[in-house]
């Protein structure tokens, strides 16, 4: 692990001979600056003196996660697990990556754990609230010939999905976006969690911009659609899009599912 | 020149230094709520949001949310993830990524989305640039 942070960082430079204790300290001063490379070396250096550190392994973790690399960050954090079972921060870190991952049990089940021994513990807790707050369901078969079936797309657009409130799908143009569902209610839950976190209120609007596609989102308790049109499309363009559609759905989705 | 880039110009300290100054800067344009930096393991990086607001579970509820955004457009395909914005009945939220984690702003609702997105904009080129130098002395040296 201590070879992957070297690598993964680029090559370390030799640090003053320090106690691992300080040298992790340094490290997390760092990190707290966002000088993730650093801390890495740092943290490097601490594990090459004291390999079974578990501050170390902690710093090693999150500068994983800072990095991206999901495998090495959850190695490190059953490692402490291994050694402290009920290690508060390496649970945290393991929900996180099992959710990212969408298996939501997986991240509960490591939640409640790090809640039943730090009960006040605010980043389980808002996690755990974010889980429960919008939980995807089966797609339930929508009735033939459905007007949502008939909607017609505006001519750039790459797709629609439409979810109930149950999260479950009631229509997907091209039909293999369907299995793109379940992602799009974890992201409204998600949402919808952070926004309320925020004290912003509920969730309204969204537009994702990545590099090749954005998506535009209208959501309310009951109807989440997704329109996704090229990255290219304005954001006035495509909120007018979003709208229309959701015009057109709006009140078939109210009815179907009332 | 833009405020933020005459912020940091003003103040040539550490990256971490430029950090914070960037989170400064955003929280302070107008409509503008509060803003934070927040590493994808949740941890907060700098943060200037109202006492209202508990950072750490914003902070834990952001980078999941990030990450989220992160790892769904590499699986369906849209390429990487880049900014979002969540508007809501009392503001936006809005999440761009950078090397070291998430830029997250809160909005007013009448604040202005396309000079938040500038800001936003703005404040991931000058991590990136800061990084970008540092990873290429560190390559080098």
């Amino acid at each position: 692990m201590t070879a992957m942070l070297r690598r993964l960082w680029g090559p370390a430079a030799a640090p003053r001979r320090q106690t691992p204790a300080q040298l992790f300290a340094q490290a997390d001063r760092r990190r707290r600056d966002g000088r993730a490379a650093e801390a890495a070396r740092l943290v490097a250096a601490g594990l090459a003196q004291d390999p079974d550190n578990l501050t170390g392994h902690l710093l090693a973790a999150y500068l994983h996660l800072a990095a991206r690399t999901i495998e090495p960050a959850r190695g490190e954090f059953t490692w402490i697990l291994g050694r402290d079972p009920a290690h508060p921060r390496a649970l945290l870190g393991l929900a996180r990556i099992a959710l990212e991952e969408g298996d939501v049990e997986t991240c509960r089940e490591s939640l409640g754990r790090a809640l039943r021994i730090y009960p006040d513990f605010p980043e389980a807790q808002a996690l755990l609230g974010a889980t429960a707050a919008r939980r995807p369901a089966p797609a339930p078969a929508p009735p033939p010939a459905s007007p949502l079936e008939r909607m017609r797309l505006p001519t750039l657009a790459r797709g629609l999905i439409v979810l109930g409130p149950d999260g479950g799908v009631l229509t997907a143009q091209p039909e293999s976006l369907a299995g793109h569902g379940e992602q799009l209610a974890r992201m409204a839950g998600l949402a919808a969690a952070t926004l309320r976190s925020a004290r912003l209120g509920a969730p309204r609007r969204a537009v994702v911009e990545s590099s090749e596609e954005s998506l535009f989102v209208r959501l309310d308790p009951a109807l989440t659609l997704a329109l996704a049109l090229p990255r290219t499309t304005q954001i006035t363009q495509g909120l007018l899009e979003v709208n229309r559609m959701w015009a057109a759905v709006g009140h078939d989705g109210a009815r179907r599912v009332s | 020149m833009s405020r933020l880039r005459l912020g940091l110009q003003m103040d040539g300290a550490s990256r971490g230094r430029q950090v914070r100054d960037i989170v400064q800067t955003v929280a302070r344009l107008h409509g503008v709520k509060g803003a934070l930096i927040v590493a994808p393991d949740g941890f907060v990086i700098a943060a200037e949001v109202p006492e209202s607001v508990s950072v750490e579970s914003l902070a834990a509820l952001a980078a999941t949310l990030g990450r989220d955004l992160e790892v769904g457009a590499t699986r369906l395909g849209r390429g990487a993830f880049q900014t979002a914005l969540f508007s809501a009945e009392d503001g936006t939220l809005f999440l761009a990524t950078s090397p070291i984690g998430f830029v997250v702003v809160l909005a007013e609702p009448q604040a202005s989305l396309q000079s938040v997105r500038a800001a936003v904009a703005e404040g991931v080129g000058l991590i990136e640039a800061a990084w970008s130098e540092a990873a290429a002395r560190a390559a080098s040296g």
